[in-house]
C-alpha cells in the first residue's frame, strides 16, 4: 500500500504553483524553480518508493518464481523494479506518480481531501500484441483497441471509508511542451483534412476525447478495487464495496468524480514565464463530460534528468523489501 | 469475514436475479440467443443494434465481477458464482455466435469457455471452442489451455520453442528484462506466460503436483502482475487463465485415482498409468457429476449416480470396478462384476470401451453368443477379475445356468439407465406383465433376487435425471430409506426441443419451443421461436407420394436431413414403428430424377473407414439381400437400424453412424436405448406407437412416454464436432395438407391435427415431469394392483377376500387359456399370477439353493418379507400395506400350495418360463430332448438334413403361444406363422429358400428375432440347461468343453443349436467362424470351411460326424492359424547430451522439439536440457501427446518414452 504522505516542503521548494478555480473547474500552474536535484531527489524519493512498493513486490516475486527444472524455491531477482524498465515507461510512471503527489499535496478544485491508496501503473501496452501474437516484433505498429483507462485513479472516502468520489486522472510528459504539442495532445495528432481541401486537421483522437467518452465508472476501478482486496480487505472494505456497487449493479447510483488532466514536461525555450498551454479561466468548452475538471500543467527544465536521477536512486541502497 | 458481506452479497443477487435466473432468460437475453441461432443456420436474423451487443457485454462482465463476489463470500463452490459464469457464458456465447465484432482485446470467444470452465460446463466451453477460427498462435494457445486440451497446449508451446530456441536457456528470463528495448517488460511477459502455460499443461496430465504447484505459483504471479502492468482487459484474461488452471489442478483424476491407489499400493503404477490415459483421452479433467460420483465410490460403497446423459457416467463406473475388482486384497476366486445394460447393442457398446480402458487388467466380456455359455466363455474359470456385461434377460438367463458360480465371485453389480426400473402405468404394460415381457419387472425382480442372495455386494446404479426415478432408485440400490443420488441435474450440454413444421411447396421451418427441458420465449408468452431453413423446398412429387400426408412427411424430413449434412451435421430420423415402410418410401424417393442433385454421399475414401463400409454393404447383402431397401439407402450413406435386424447387421450399422461414416440414420427407438451416438439434430416423425388390440377389435394407440422421448433427446449433441452448440429435437408435423385431392385433404387435416395434439401433450409431459414429481411407480407393485383390479372386476373379491383367493388361485383355474398369452380378462388374470408366481419361485429356489435346505414356515414367510424389502417396489413411493402381505401369503402359497414339490420348483426355475408355462413345456421338454439326442450325425448331415432337425424342433412349440411361437392377430404375421418353415429355411439360408420381397423383410426379420431366435432358441437352451444340470450334479461344476458331451449326454448339436439360430445358420464352423471374426459375411465363414477340413483331416485320422463341428477342433484350428506380425520394436530410448542442466535431479520430465536436425529435449517450461541428433531418433508418432523422461543419473544420459499417447 501506498502510505507515505506527500513531501509538502520539498514540493514548495520545487514547484511554484499559481492555481486559479472557477466553479466546477480548477487549474494549477506549477514552475519549476531553481533547484539541488540532489536533494529533491533525497526528498521526493520515499514518497516515490512508496508509490512503487507494491508494484516492486509483485515484480520481484515473479521473477524470482523461476521455472527451470533446476532452480530451487526462492532466489534472488536478477533485475531491479522499477530501475529495469525502459526509459519512456519510467516517464509514463513519472507522470502517474505526480499526478498523485499533486492530489495529495495541493488543494484541487473542489478542495477534497483525496486518498491515493494505491498506483495502478499499466504501461505495457506492448502486450496487447504479443499476448496473441506470441512474437516479438517492436516495429509493428501498435494495436490500438480502446484504451487503457485512466492513468491515476484517486478517491474521497466518508467517515465510513466509503467512496462518495474518484479522481480519474490522465498524466502525459512531453519533453518540450510547446502549444502545438499540447494541442496535438489534447486534440489528436493532425491528420489530412477528411473533409478535403488539402489541409492538415487534428484527429480528435487525444486527451479530450478520452476523458469525455470515458465510462461512468473509470476504468481502472477494478483494478483498483483488485488491489485493495489483496492487501488490505478489512480496512478498504467500504471503500471495496462501493466499487462493486458501482461495477456490478444495473444503473447505480453514479459516484461524483472529478477529471484531472496534468500536463508535464520542460518549458520550450521561448516561453514566456506565466503563459498557460491549457485553458485556466473557465471550463472548456472541448471538455464536455460534465463532472469537476482540474487541469494541471508542471513545467520542468531539465525533467529528463530528473526522472533519471529520481529513479536511480530509487531503493539504490539496495532495499531490503523484495 | 469483513463485516459488509452481506451487503456485497445482496448487490451480487440482485444482478444475479435481474440477468441470471436459472433456467430462464430474459427478453434480451432470448432474443440474443435466437439470433445466434440464426446465424449459426445463415437464417435472416432478428433486428439487433449494436447498442444490444454491448448491453449484453456489459451484463456478462458485471455477471463475472458479481462471481467473484459470490465466490469471495460464499466459498470456491458458490453455487450462486456457477449460475452467474454460466448465464456470463451464454451471453458471451451468443454474442461470438453472432459474429459480432466488439472490438474487445480477449476475443469473446476465450471470455466465454473461461466462463463456462468456471461454471463447470466444460463440453460447452470445448464446444464453442471447436468452432471458432483460430488466427493466431496465442489465441490457439489460450482457446486449447481453455478447453482442456493439453496436448495441444503441448503441441503450441512447442511449436514456440522451435521458434525461440534463442530463449530456451536459464538465463533467458533475466536477459530479456535487462536488455535494451522499450518492449522488453510485455515481452518477458508474454514469454513467461508461455512457460507458465505449457508447464502447467504437462504436469497435469503426467500428474506431477510439484511440478503443478509451482507453474500455478508462476501463473498466480503472473495474474498480479498484470493487474499492474497490463490493464483491465489483458488482465482479466491472465486473470481467467488462472483461475480456470485452478480449477484444473481440483478436477484432476489423477488425485481421486490415487486416493483409490492408497487402497493397494502395488496397483499404484497401474492406476497412474489409468490416470494418463484418460487424460490422453481429454477426460483428465473431471466433471462436477464425475467429482461427486467418485467422492461418494472413495468414501463408501453403494450408490446412485444420477446425471443426465453424456456427463461421464461411465467413467464413475470404471473406477467402481477398479475398486472393486483389483484394488481389494487377492481374491479366490477371482472377483467378478455385474454390468447390466438395458440392450444387447449397449453391451457391446460398453464391452467395446471397457475393454479399451481396462481390457489389460480384467476380462470384460460382452457375452455375445446365443447360448448361456459358449466356446468363449474362458471366463467362467479364469482365475483373472472380470466384468459381464449383459442385459437382465440374459443375466436372468446365466443365474439359472451358473448361479452358485457366479454368486461365488460376484462382488459388484452396476445397473446402467436403472431408471428403466419404473414402468409406464398403462394397459400396455399389463399386457406385458401378463405376456413376461415387461422389462422393469424382470430387472426389478432380478435385482432384487440377486440382493436377496447377496446382500453385501457393492451396488452402483447409473439414471438418468428427470421423471423422479433418481431418489426412489438412489433408496433401492443402497437399502436405506434416507440414501439420495448423487449427481447434478445440471445438463452438459444444449439441448432443444421443438417442431418441424413441413409444408409443400415451400421449405421447412423450426419452431424452437423448449430449451433444456424449459419453455423457450422472445417476447411476452406467447411468440415461439421460429427459424425457416435455407434448404430448397422439396421437388414436386407425384399425387401418390402426397396421398399420404405420413408419407409426404417423412418424405420432406429426409429432404431436408440431405441438405443439412453438408455442414458436416450428423441426422438421427426416428421411427416410431414400421421403419421398413419408411424405408421403402425412402427408396422410392432416392430413385426419383429429381432428387438426384441433392445425394452427394461417397463412401469413406480412408482404408480404414472404406472397409467398415464395405463390410457393412456386404453383411447387408448378406442379411437383407440385393433388392433389399437396407442397401439401397446404405449406398446413399443412410444408416439403417431396427430392433429386428440381425445384431451382426446391427453393430455394423451402429459402427458406421458412430464414425459418422453414414451423416443420415433411419431408426426406431432400439437404436437409442443407452447407446451414446453422436447426432446433432433428431427428427421424429410419430409420437404415437399403434397395436390391435383383437379382443376388442380395435387399434390401441400408446403415446411415446416421456421417459422415452428424454432418453432419445438426450442424445442429440455432439458438443465440439459440429456447427451447433446444441442438440435439437423436432417432431415433424406437416403445417397444411400435402394432397390436392379434394376427398384427401380434410382426411390429412385431421391427421395433422392428431399429430400435433400428440406433441402438445407430450411436450406438457414433459414440462411437468422437469419438476421431478415426487411419486413414480413400481412394477411389481402395478402387477399387484392389476391383479387386485382384476379380481375385483372379474370375481367381485376385494381386501381380505382377494388376499384369501391369491392363497389358492392357480392359473388353470383361472382361465382355461391360461399360459397362451391369450388376451380375454381371465387369461391375462391368470398369466399376470403366473408372472408373479415366477418371481416368486424363482427367489425361492435361489434361496433354497443358497441355504441348501427346503424353505418352510416361518422362514419362508421371513424370507419373502426379506425379499419385499429389497424389491424396487418397496422404496419406491409409499406403498399400501396390502402389497407386501400379498407378495408374502402368495410366495407361501407357493411352497405349501402351488407347486409344492421341491424337484418340480427346481426344474420349473430351470427352464426359465414362468412356472405355470413351464408346467405346460415340460410335457414336450423330452420330445426336444429326444430330437437334439438323435442329431448325432448333425456333422456330417446335408443343408436339407439338417434343416430338418431344426423344423422337428420347431414343431414341437409353433403351435403354443405360451412357450412357442407367438405372432401379432394380424394377416400379415398370421400368415408367417403359417409360412414359418419357410421364413426358417430362409433365415439359415436352407438351399433354395424363398427370400422374402424388400417390403416384407422387417416381418421375416421380426419373426426370426422373436420366434426362431428368441422363442425356440430359449426352448432349446431350457433343456440344454437342464441337461447340464442333471448330469453336472454339483451346482459349483464350471462347465468346459472337455466335459460338455458326457455331462449333458447330448450330441454337439446341442451346444450349437442356439448359435445356429442366432447367426443364421446350419453350419457350426459358420457360426464360429463368424463369432470369432474370422469371417465377415455367412458367405465367407462358409468358404473358410474347406481350409478347416483341410487342416483337420491332416491333423487327425478317423474323424466322425462329431469332430466335423467339435468346438475344440474349431478352437485348436484357430489357434494353428498364423498371427498377424507385430512390428519390430524400434527401441524406445535415445541417448542425449546434457545441454541446459546440471543434470542434479537425475530425471526430468521432457518434450521434444525438432529444430533441423537435432531433437531439443525441453521442459515444457521452455528451456532446453539436452539435445539428441534427429537420426538417431526411435521415435515416431505425434510427440505432442507423448510423455518422455530425461534421466541425468546414470553414466550416459538418455532419454526414454514413457507414454505413447
Amino acid at each position: 500500500m501506498h502510505t507515505c504522505p506527500p513531501p509538502h516542503d520539498a514540493l514548495e521548494e520545487w514547484l511554484e504553483g499559481h492555481p486559479s478555480t472557477n466553479g466546477k473547474f480548477g487549474h494549477l500552474l506549477l514552475l519549476q524553480k531553481e533547484i539541488d536535484r540532489e536533494a529533491l531527489c533525497q526528498a521526493l524519493l520515499p514518497y516515490f518508493e512508496s508509490a512503487h512498493l507494491d508494484a516492486r513486490e509483485v515484480f520481484h516475486a515473479d521473477i524470482g518464481i523461476d521455472l527451470h527444472p533446476d532452480a530451487g524455491d526462492g532466489g534472488d531477482a536478477p533485475i531491479e523494479y522499477p530501475g529495469c524498465l525502459p526509459g519512456t515507461t519510467r516517464k509514463g510512471l513519472f507522470g502517474e506518480v505526480m499526478a498523485g503527489l499533486i492530489t495529495e499535496g495541493y488543494e484541487l478544485v473542489g478542495a477534497h481531501d483525496w486518498c491515493v491508496p494505491i498506483f495502478l501503473f499499466r504501461y505495457h501496452e506492448d502486450a496487447r500484441n504479443y499476448l496473441f501474437a506470441l512474437a516479438r516484433n517492436p516495429e509493428r505498429k501498435r494495436q490500438t483497441i480502446g484504451r487503457l483507462g485512466s492513468d491515476f485513479i484517486g478517491l474521497l472516502l466518508d467517515e465510513d471509508g466509503a467512496v462518495v468520489r474518484f479522481i480519474a486522472g490522465e498524466a502525459k510528459w512531453r519533453k518540450t511542451l510547446t502549444q502545438s504539442v499540447v494541442d496535438s495532445l489534447m486534440h489528436g495528432k493532425k491528420i489530412d483534412d477528411p473533409a478535403g481541401g488539402g489541409g492538415k486537421v487534428h484527429s480528435g483522437k487525444g486527451v479530450w476525447n478520452d476523458v469525455n467518452n470515458d465510462p461512468p465508472v473509470p476504468i481502472g476501478v477494478r483494478q483498483l478495487m483488485r488491489l485493495l482486496q489483496e492487501h488490505d480487505p478489512d480496512g478498504y472494505d467500504a471503500a471495496i464495496l462501493s466499487m462493486e456497487r458501482a461495477l456490478v449493479l444495473n444503473d447505480p447510483e453514479p459516484l461524483p468524480r472529478t477529471d484531472l488532466i496534468i500536463i508535464v514536461g520542460n518549458g520550450a525555450a521561448t516561453r514566456e514565464k506565466m503563459n498557460c498551454l491549457l485553458p485556466f479561466k473557465e471550463m472548456p468548452d472541448d471538455y464536455t463530460a460534465g463532472h469537476d475538471l482540474q487541469l494541471v500543467e508542471v513545467i520542468l527544465e531539465d525533467g529528463e534528468e530528473l526522472i533519471d536521477a529520481l529513479y536511480e536512486s530509487l531503493w539504490s541502497d539496495g532495499g531490503g523489501d523484495a | 469475514m469483513p463485516e459488509l458481506d452481506q451487503d456485497r452479497l445482496e448487490i451480487a443477487e440482485q444482478l444475479r436475479r435481474e440477468v441470471a435466473p436459472e433456467d430462464t432468460l430474459t427478453p434480451i437475453q432470448a432474443r440474443s440467443f435466437v439470433r445466434g441461432l440464426q446465424t449459426a443456420w445463415e437464417v435472416p436474423t432478428i433486428q439487433w443494434g449494436n447498442a444490444e451487443s454491448r448491453s449484453q457485454l456489459y451484463d456478462a462482465r458485471r455477471l463475472l465481477d458479481a462471481a467473484a463476489i459470490f465466490r469471495k463470500v460464499e466459498g470456491e463452490a458458490s453455487a450462486n458464482a456457477i449460475l452467474c459464469y454460466r448465464r456470463a457464458g451464454e451471453l458471451l456465447e451468443w454474442l461470438t455466435r453472432a459474429h459480432d465484432d466488439l472490438e474487445t482485446f480477449v476475443p469473446l470467444e476465450l471470455l466465454a469457455a473461461a466462463s463456462y470452465q468456471l461454471g463447470g460446463l466444460p463440453a460447452m466451453s470445448a464446444a464453442l471452442l471447436g468452432q471458432v477460427r483460430l488466427d493466431s498462435a496465442g489465441r490457439r494457445l489460450y482457446a486449447r489451455f481453455l478447453r482442456a486440451d493439453f496436448d495441444g497446449v503441448i503441441r503450441t508451446v512447442t511449436a514456440f520453442w522451435r521458434d525461440h530456441l534463442d530463449i530456451t536457456d536459464r538465463e533467458a528470463p533475466g536477459r530479456l528484462l535487462g536488455d535494451d528495448g522499450e518492449d522488453k517488460v510485455s515481452w518477458y511477459f508474454t514469454v513467461e506466460l508461455i512457460r507458465a502455460l505449457g508447464a502447467i499443461a504437462d504436469a497435469l496430465r503426467r500428474g506431477d503436483d510439484q511440478r503443478l504447484d509451482r507453474a500455478l505459483a508462476k501463473l498466480s504471479a503472473l495474474d498480479k502482475m498484470a493487474v499492474r502492468t497490463l490493464g483491465d482487459d489483458a488482465s482479466a484474461l491472465v486473470a481467467l487463465l488462472y483461475q480456470v488452471a485452478i480449477t484444473y489442478r481440483d478436477a484432476s483424476i489423477y488425485t481421486p485415482v490415487r486416493a483409490l491407489g492408497a487402497l493397494n499400493p502395488e496397483r499404484a503404477p497401474r492406476l497412474e498409468a489409468f490416470a494418463r490415459t484418460q487424460f490422453s483421452r481429454k477426460r483428465g479433467i473431471l466433471w462436477t457429476s464425475q467429482r461427486h460420483g467418485i467422492a461418494r465410490l472413495l468414501e463408501e460403497s453403494s450408490f446412485a449416480l444420477c446425471t443426465p446423459t453424456g456427463s461421464g457416467k461411465t467413467l464413475v463406473a470404471n473406477l467402481a470396478l477398479v475398486k472393486e475388482l483389483l484394488l481389494r486384497e487377492e481374491q479366490d476366486p477371482a472377483p467378478l462384476a455385474l454390468y447390466l445394460v438395458p440392450s444387447r447393442a449397449l453391451a457391446g457398446e460398453v464391452e467395446a470401451k471397457l475393454t479399451g480402458e481396462l481390457g489389460r487388467d480384467l476380462i470384460v466380456t460382452g457375452l455375445y453368443g446365443g447360448s448361456d455359455w459358449g466356446v468363449t466363455d474362458y471366463w467362467l474359470d479364469a482365475d483373472r477379475p472380470t466384468v459381464l456385461i449383459a442385459t437382465v434377460e440374459k443375466a436372468d438367463a446365466l443365474m439359472r445356468y451358473l448361479g452358485p458360480l457366479l454368486l461365488r465371485r460376484l462382488r459388484l453389480l452396476i445397473v446402467d439407465e436403472a431408471h428403466q426400473v419404473v414402468p409406464e402405468d398403462n394397459e400396455r404394460t399389463q399386457a406385458d406383465f401378463a405376456e413376461h415381457s415387461n422389462r422393469s419387472i424382470r430387472l426389478e425382480g432380478f435385482v432384487s433376487r440377486l440382493l436377496a442372495q447377496s446382500p453385501d455386494i457393492v451396488r452402483i446404479a447409473l439414471t438418468a435425471v428427470a421423471g423422479g426415478a433418481a431418489s426412489p432408485v438412489a433408496r433401492w440400490i443402497e437399502g436405506r430409506e434416507d440414501a439420495q443420488a448423487v449427481g447434478t441435474r445440471y445438463r452438459s450440454t444444449r439441448q432443444i426441443v421443438g417442431v418441424f413444421e413441413t409444408a409443400y411447396g415451400s421449405s421447412g421451418r423450426m419452431l424452437l419451443e423448449l430449451m433444456n427441458g424449459r419453455p423457450l420465449f422472445v417476447r411476452g408468452r406467447d411468440e415461439p421461436v421460429y427459424l425457416r431453413l435455407g434448404t430448397p423446398p422439396m421437388p414436386d412429387l407425384s399425387a401418390a407420394m402426397r396421398h399420404s400426408i405420413y408419407r409426404f412427411n417423412e418424405l420432406d424430413v429426409l429432404w431436408t436431413a440431405l441438405h443439412l449434412i453438408d455442414d458436416d451435421r450428423r441426422i438421427l430420423i426416428s421411427v416410431a414403428q414400421q421403419p421398413e415402410k419408411t424405408m421403402g418410401w425412402y427408396k422410392d424417393a432416392l430413385e426419383l430424377e429429381s432428387w438426384q442433385d441433392a445425394l452427394t454421399f461417397e463412401p469413406p475414401e480412408d482404408d480404414e473407414g472404406r472397409a467398415r463400409f464395405d463390410e457393412t454393404r456386404a453383411a447387408c447383402i448378406d442379411y437383407c439381400g440385393e433388392d433389399s431397401y437396407e442397401l439401397a439407402l446404405l449406398d446413399q450413406g443412410i444408416a439403417t437400424n431396427h430392433g429386428q435386424m440381425p445384431q451382426r447387421l446391427r453393430r455394423l450399422m451402429t459402427d458406421l453412424i458412430d464414425r459418422g461414416i453414414c451423416p443420415i440414420t433411419v431408426a426406431t427407438a432400439t437404436l437409442t436405448e443407452g447407446v451414446n451416438l453422436p447426432f446433432d439434430i433428431i427428427f421424429l416423425t410419430a409420437l404415437k406407437r399403434r397395436t390391435y388390440d383383437p379382443v376388442n377389435n380395435t387399434p390401441v394407440e400408446t403415446p411415446i412416454s416421456a421417459a422415452e422421448f428424454r432418453n432419445l433427446s438426450g442424445r442429440a449433441g455432439r458438443p465440439g464436432a459440429s456447427n451447433g452448440m446444441e442438440g435439437i429435437t423436432l417432431v415433424a408435423i406437416p403445417r397444411r395438407p400435402a394432397s390436392t385431392a379434394p376427398k384427401q385433404i380434410p382426411l390429412q387435416r385431421r391427421q395433422i391435427r392428431a399429430l400435433r395434439d400428440d406433441y402438445d401433450a407430450l411436450r406438457r409431459r414433459l414440462l411437468a415431469e422437469e419438476l421431478e414429481q415426487a411419486e413414480v411407480d413400481s412394477p411389481l407393485a402395478l402387477l399387484l394392483q392389476s391383479i387386485a383390479d382384476r379380481v375385483r372386476d372379474l370375481l367381485g373379491l376385494q381386501g381380505d377376500a382377494f388376499l384369501e383367493w391369491l392363497e389358492a388361485a392357480i392359473p388353470p383355474d383361472i382361465s382355461d387359456e391360461a399360459g397362451r398369452a391369450e388376451t380375454s380378462e381371465e387369461s391375462r388374470l391368470a398369466d399376470s399370477v403366473d408372472e408373479l408366481d415366477g418371481i416368486l419361485l424363482s427367489a425361492i429356489e435361489e434361496i433354497e439353493r443358497l441355504r441348501a435346505e427346503g424353505l418352510e414356515g416361518a422362514a419362508a414367510e421371513d424370507a419373502f418379507m426379506q425379499l419385499w424389502r429389497r424389491t424396487f417396489s418397496a422404496y419406491a413411493a409409499a406403498q399400501e400395506e396390502w402389497l407386501e402381505r400379498a407378495f408374502v401369503r402368495r410366495g407361501r402359497a407357493i411352497i405349501d400350495e402351488i407347486y409344492p414339490d421341491a424337484e418340480e420348483r427346481s426344474r420349473l426355475y430351470q427352464y426359465g418360463f414362468t412356472p405355470y408355462v413351464g408346467r405346460r413345456f415340460e410335457a414336450i421338454a423330452p420330445d426336444m430332448r429326444a430330437v437334439i439326442e438323435a442329431a448325432q450325425d448333425y456333422g456330417s448331415a446335408t443343408a436339407e438334413d439338417r434343416l430338418a432337425v431344426f423344423v422337428a424342433l420347431g414343431e414341437l412349440i409353433a403351435a403354443d403361444r405360451g412357450y412357442g411361437f407367438r405372432v401379432r392377430a394380424t394377416e400379415t404375421d398370421r400368415t408367417l406363422l403359417e409360412n414359418w418353415q419357410g421364413v426358417l429355411g430362409w433365415w439359415v439360408l436352407a438351399p433354395e429358400a424363398a427370400s422374402p420381397d424388400p417390403s416384407r423383410l422387417r416381418a421375416w426379420q421380426r419373426f426370426v428375432a422373436d420366434n426362431i431366435e428368441f422363442r425356440l432358441g430359449v426352448a432349446v437352451g431350457a433343456v440344454v440347461a437342464r441337461a447340464w444340470s442333471d448330469g453336472a450334479g454339483d451346482p459349483l461344476t464350471v462347465p468346459s468343453l472337455d466335459a460338455w458331451r458326457e455331462t449333458t449326454g447330448l450330441p454337439w448339436f446341442g451346444f450349437w443349436a442356439r448359435e445356429l439360430l442366432r447367426w443364421g445358420t446350419l453350419d457350426p464352423f459358420v457360426a464360429f467362424a463368424l463369432s470369432q471374426g474370422l469371417a465377415q459375411t455367412r458367405e465367407a465363414a462358409a468358404a473358410r470351411r474347406e481350409e478347416y477340413e483341410t487342416w483337420l483331416e491332416a491333423e487327425y485320422d478317423n474323424l466322425d460326424a462329431e469332430d466335423f463341428i467339435d468346438p475344440q477342433l474349431f478352437l485348436a484350428w484357430e489357434r494353428s492359424l498364423p498371427q498377424p506380425e507385430r512390428a519390430a520394436g524400434r527401441g524406445n530410448s535415445v541417448p542425449v547430451e546434457l545441454t541446459g542442466t546440471t543434470g542434479e535431479r537425475g530425471l526430468y520430465r521432457v518434450v521434444p522439439v525438432v529444430a533441423d536436425d537435432a531433437i531439443n529435449w525441453i521442459d515444457a517450461a521452455g528451456y532446453v536440457l539436452a539435445r539428441s541428433k534427429r537420426d538417431d531418433s526411435p521415435f515416431r508418432g505425434r510427440f505432442h501427446r507423448q510423455d518422455f523422461e530425461l534421466h541425468t543419473d546414470v553414466r550416459r544420459p538418455f532419454v526414454d518414452r514413457t507414454f505413447a499417447g
